[in-house]
């Protein structure tokens, strides 16, 4: 293939991929008219609002950050064949050990405690996927099914632990919520009163890594084989258990950073409410929208998040429930892959 | 104060007997599409949505077979839908379900809340228990005669699928083209059409699932009330490794730790309070701990999750 030819199929499947947005945006904005809502304020509201206030921005970035770090991880795995449907659960794990760490290793000086509350997220992560891991390797046994599994348990676990171990003692009525991480436990704006953190330059470069360190490298062949002919890689001396061990324990650890991000850069407290968030579903509409490329994936990640946020201020602005901001993803994600087959068509 | 021990155990078994269907009907119909190569992971979705209309259309006309028509009605369109993309498109069927839960998670409650802004809705009216004058029969009673007939017609579609599946000529054209639809369509087998019906088979299943949720388990919806009670069904159905004699058995097992923790904090009341999450994990737990057991047999049918196309 030229690299023109290739270039212009990008552009087309870019452009169905807008489109494809476009109808899940439609779609919202029927959702709206039928709710009740006006229509016009939703719309100027969904894509002005993020732009316009300091939260906005705010929410912005920390989602892109989020979103980011989570599809890296899920598209990881995809391209060894393996689907983590449980990158909410790894989440939970990475807000969780935040204020473990925090809490059970606050003998060690500040920078250190400080680096070991990341590095902890990460391990929480880590170990939150390992149970699927082993299953898959040792077992055999359906990572999708035990993964949609421990998001449940993650839930059930997280609520344990906020009503207890890590429960802030000073709550009135015995309110699970854990103490608010003081200013220097917190990750610091770039740019003064800029609501943009160090954690996105940081996952940028995470992304560049891995970019340079999958695509770049024969690593990627090895976990392509392993997951679209797993006989091929055999034959290959391909070793498929290390290559799945390797990817899904990437993924759990880089969904679990992304639950410090949230908790040291945006929440700063863990409560019941960010138990209930969907962000580990929505990562993999990202993963797949940026096609497993570990570069494309951001360009998705913050699409999404722009997104996310602004049909959440949409749906505040025309007194809709927020809840429709799902519904528009779900309209969006079939859309999307809509495009995939136009484009496997050869209609584009 | 102490509880005899056999009120406990009966409520225990009754609590087990009342929750099981709504795994049985999901499970089931998870199972026919399964078995034709094509996974469903939107039926959470689709059950909130019949949910929903469930309560909707119950309160509008106060009868509950009207209600769970309503809901088999959404359920069969959403599996529509779900067909044409999993079928025409060909798309990812992974990808498809999750948006297809992400859409009901967001729709249903939208309905609902355009519905009744209020919060305030009317009374739920359920199917009556199967024998009136259940209360005056000692155990037995409460634990089986309570139960709404569509407890019973679960337990029947439990062994009807099984016949289904090993003993006509479509369950067989099912399982075909799940194994290996390129024999299949050979011997003059229209795969995609036997798909179809087991997709909307399935869809419709989740739809009776749903509509026995809002009669069992809650009076009244709340966002995401399911709360991945859905998703667990495809965990169930795989360590049943998709034979509906087990999946019997997994639901009954699953929801009988269910209950048995469920009475334990009951009892125990305040002295476990701070625990008592940990002893809600334990359901999930004990489905995790099957894996190594039962997971190392199971064996998913040979096409899952791979689209056909002729030729």
């Amino acid at each position: 293939m030229h690299e023109n030819t290739q270039g212009l199929r990008w552009l087309k499947a870019t452009a169905y991929n807008v489109l494809a947005v476009g109808l899940g945006i439609l779609a919202g904005l029927v959702v709206v008219a039928y709710a009740g809502g006006n229509v016009e304020v939703a719309l100027s509201s969904l894509f002005l609002d993020p732009l316009s206030s300091s939260g906005g921005i705010q929410q912005i970035f920390i989602l892109f950050v989020m979103f980011y770090s989570m599809g890296l991880g899920i598209g990881l795995a995809l391209k060894a064949g393996l689907w983590n449907i449980g990158a909410q659960g790894q989440l939970l794990a990475g807000m969780v050990m935040v204020f473990v760490v925090y809490l059970y290793l606050a003998f060690l000086p500040w920078p250190v405690l400080y680096v070991a509350m990341i590095l902890g997220a990460a391990l929480g992560g880590l170990l939150w996927i390992a149970i699927p891991t082993i299953l898959r390797v040792k077992f055999g046994a359906n990572e999708i099914v035990v993964t949609i599994l421990l998001n449940v348990v993650a839930v059930n676990f997280g609520f344990y632990m906020l009503a207890g171990p890590i429960k802030s003692p000073g709550t009135a009525l015995g309110f699970p919520i854990t103490t608010v991480l003081p200013a220097r436990f917190q990750i610091p704006n770039i740019i003064g009163n800029v609501p943009i953190t160090y954690a996105v330059p940081a996952t940028i470069a995470i992304g560049v890594i891995l970019y340079f360190l999958v695509e770049r490298t024969p690593f990627r062949v090895k976990a392509d084989t392993v997951g679209e002919s797993p006989e091929t890689a055999r034959y290959a001396g391909i070793s498929i258990p290390r290559v799945m061990t390797i990817t899904m324990l990437t993924a759990g650890a880089l969904a679990g950073l992304a639950g410090a991000t949230y908790m040291m850069g945006y929440r700063y407290e863990l409560d019941i409410g960010s138990f209930s968030t969907n962000y580990g579903l929505v990562a993999i509409i990202v993963a797949l929208v940026g096609r497993k490329h570990m570069l494309g994936i951001g360009i998705s990640a913050f699409f999404f998040a722009y997104i996310a946020y602004g049909a959440e201020a949409m749906a505040l602005a025309v007194n809709v429930p927020t809840y429709v901001v799902f519904a528009m993803e779900g309209v969006m994600m079939i859309g999307i892959l809509m495009s995939a087959y136009f484009e496997r068509r050869g209609a584009i | 104060m102490t509880v005899p021990l056999s009120d406990i155990a009966t409520a225990v078994l009754a609590t087990t007997f009342q929750l099981s269907p709504f795994y049985l009907f999901a499970g089931m119909g998870e199972i026919v599409s399964e078995k034709s190569g094509v996974a469903n992971m939107g039926l959470e979705g689709i059950m909130l949505m019949s949910l929903v209309l469930t309560f909707i259309v119950d309160y509008a006309t106060g009868n509950p077979w009207i209600a769970l028509l309503a809901a088999m009605a959404v359920a069969g369109a959403i599996g529509l839908v779900f067909a044409f993309f999993a079928l025409r498109v060909r798309m990812d069927q992974i990808a498809l379900g999750l948006a297809i839960y992400l859409f009901g998670l967001g729709f249903s409650f939208i309905v609902f809340n355009t519905a009744y802004p209020s919060g305030l809705f009317p009374n739920y009216v359920a199917l009556p228990p199967i024998y009136s004058g259940w209360g005056t029969v000692p155990y037995f009673g409460t634990i089986f005669l309570q139960l709404d007939v569509m407890a019973y017609v679960s337990i029947a579609l439990v062994v009807l699928t099984a016949i289904f599946l090993n003993r006509t000529s479509l369950g067989l054209r099912v399982r075909a083209v799940g194994e290996n639809p390129k024999a299949a369509d050979n011997m003059g087998v229209n795969v995609n059409k036997v798909r179809l019906f087991a997709i909307l088979f399935g869809a419709v299943m989740f739809g009776v699932a749903g509509s026995y949720f809002a009669g069992n388990f809650v009076p009244g919806f709340q966002t995401n009330i399911i709360a991945g009670r859905g998703f667990i069904v495809l965990a169930m159905i795989y360590f049943a490794n998709w034979k509906p004699y087990r999946a019997l058995f997994a639901a009954l097992s699953f929801n009988l730790v269910y209950a048995l923790q469920n009475e334990y904090i009951s009892i125990a009341g305040s002295t476990v309070a701070s625990v008592s999450t940990l002893f809600n994990m334990l359901p999930y737990v004990f489905l995790l701990a099957l894996i190594p057991v039962f997971g190392r047999k199971a064996r998913a049918p040979k096409f899952l999750l791979k689209p056909y196309r002729k030729g």
